[in-house]
């Protein structure tokens, strides 16, 4: 009972125990609602399974998952390496005119701007890549920028009190000190980019992945095979989400000590 | 309580003017802090909101240029560069990805320490400032009194003998002001050269912890009207007052006198705002 008040009390910290099965009760909540399902329409978990065993074996799921695995991979890496640089050059007054029109490119549509992609770097691989990196960029790029330009002008005073030059500034405040924020950027940016995979490879279907094969099946309607299709993507993104949770932990231990909920 | 003095002043702000945007902010401001024989030197730089004190506090840490006039360091007179003085600004920010030990050997290093020096300098002031327990700790994990003792050890292993305190006893309870004062007449008598100035709006916690208050303000016009410009207005030598460095100073009924001076002064230095 205390538990239950616990859990509808505002701002209240459980346990990492509770929280798990508070987890696990919500998920075996959702299957009961989806098996019990009145939509015929709505395929049933075990329909799903056999689906799922299906594109595995048959239609080479496997393969195409990591084909689009690996192309998020390689988006996503180019992406922050492009929107790291954009942020950071904000630093010299000169680039500042440049960064700004950059982050409004986001209001561009990719589909619209695909065929400029095609003239750039061809067909196939490069396209898919070039257009996620590219719809990841222009975001992520916005928030980087947004996060280096709220530095508080008393970091960089305070940096300089410790005899630091204006470039040694740059590294330990603009580099260093938005590292951790910089990663969680990273980590929606990553996650945006992962559904906008099907789309891509929708618009370059030449090179198959994970979105040629859910267009194929959404074609003639086998909702047991999309489900299937759907729930391997959610999953996928979730594994890379948490992963990515992981590498900012590791590499950022300090960024978390005071918040009161730390996220997965 | 009689101080002697070394001939040559630790620091000399001679005509110190500064337009911001249009708006005279410091006007021809000209003190200096005179070296106590056997122990440091602690300055309570105070005056009302909004009068230039933090730009001020700027220049005396050579964060900011001014128009005109220099700020002079030492007996030999060389101007303020900036990471020359030590400054512990208001919130203590610190490196957040360091723990406290990182944070103070970075700074020594950074003042031409080997990994070693920078070590033993380090573990050193952290033990004197009673935070070295909390030597591998993140910044993030220390309360805001262990912060405000770490700023000052990392800003001590930089900056040698000079430290600005930007409001040090904001937002703190009377026994944690005493705390503050304690800490800060620790480090006054660490060295003979330490020169602290304290930049405050609490006029009895600058009594307690200063040997000399500096007043700044607005001059009078014949007709009344307050002149643009801020300069150090008054300064109150307390060691000739007998009301310095003393633990029971603020007993005193002289210290109550002093207190009532300076905050009528201190009304008299900036136009009231409109209600």
């Amino acid at each position: 009972m205390q538990l239950l008040r616990a859990a509808f009390s505002p701002n209240r910290t459980l346990s990492a125990r509770v929280m798990f099965l508070f987890a696990i009760a919500w998920a075996v909540s959702g299957c009961l609602i989806w098996i019990a399902s009145p939509f015929a329409v709505l395929p049933g978990p075990g329909a799903v399974l056999r689906a799922f065993g299906y594109l595995w074996m048959h239609q080479g799921m496997s393969r195409e998952l990591w084909a689009s695995f690996s192309l998020s991979v390689q988006a996503v890496a180019i992406a922050f390496g492009c929107s790291l640089l954009i942020a950071y050059a904000t630093v010299l007054p000169i680039f500042r005119p440049f960064t700004a029109v950059v982050s409004k490119l986001r209001f561009l549509g990719l589909i619209g701007i695909s065929f400029v992609f095609m003239l750039i770097v061809g067909g196939g691989r490069w396209l898919q890549v070039s257009l996620v990196a590219f719809g990841i960029t222009v975001f992520l790029g916005t928030s980087l920028i947004t996060i280096v330009q709220s530095i508080p002008s008393d970091r960089f005073d305070y940096a300089r009190t410790l005899r630091m030059g204006e470039w040694r500034v740059v590294w330990e405040v603009v580099v260093r000190g938005t590292r951790d924020q910089a990663l969680s950027a990273l980590r929606e940016s990553a996650a945006i980019g992962w559904v906008m995979i099907t789309m891509v490879e929708g618009i370059v279907r030449s090179e198959g992945g994970i979105g040629v094969l859910l267009l194929n099946e959404n074609k003639y309607s086998h909702f047991d095979r999309i489900f299937a299709i759907q729930i391997s993507i959610f999953l996928v993104g979730i594994a890379q989400d948490y992963g990515l949770g992981l590498l900012r932990r590791w590499l950022c231990p300090y960024a978390d000590l005071t918040t009161e909920r730390r996220g997965a | 309580m009689i101080a002697t003095y070394h001939p040559a002043p630790v620091l000399r702000v001679e005509q110190v003017s500064l337009t911001l945007g249009g708006n005279v902010i410091l006007r021809d401001v000209s003190c200096m802090i005179r070296d106590i024989v056997g122990r440091g030197q602690v300055v309570g730089l105070l005056g009302p909101s909004g009068i230039g004190k933090t730009q001020f506090f700027r220049i005396l840490a050579g964060l900011q240029q001014p128009n005109t006039g220099r700020v002079l360091l030492n007996a030999a007179g060389t101007p303020v560069r900036v990471g020359e003085v030590g400054v512990v600004m208001q919130h203590y920010p610190l490196f957040a990805d360091r723990t406290v030990l990182q944070n103070c050997m970075d700074a020594g290093r950074r003042a031409g320490m080997d990994r070693a020096a920078a070590a033993t300098r380090a573990t050193e002031l952290l033990t004197k400032l009673a935070v070295a327990d909390r030597a591998e700790y993140y910044p993030a994990l220390l309360s805001g009194g262990q912060r405000q003792r770490v700023a000052i050890a990392q800003q001590l292993m930089c900056s040698q003998y000079f430290l600005l305190m930007d409001e040090p006893f904001s937002g703190l309870d009377p026994e944690a002001v005493d705390t503050v004062c304690e800490l800060i007449h620790d480090i006054a008598g660490m060295h003979e050269l330490n020169t602290i100035v304290v930049v405050t709006h609490d006029i009895r916690a600058a009594m307690k912890v200063a040997d000399e208050l500096w007043l700044m303000g607005l001059d009078r016009a014949a007709d009344g009207a307050f002149v643009p410009g801020a300069r150090v207005q008054t300064t109150y030598d307390l060691v000739a007052r007998n009301l310095a460095w003393a633990p029971d100073v603020s007993r005193r009924p002289e210290f109550d006198a002093l207190y009532h001076e300076v905050r009528e002064r201190f009304r008299t230095l900036k136009p009231k705002p409109i209600t």
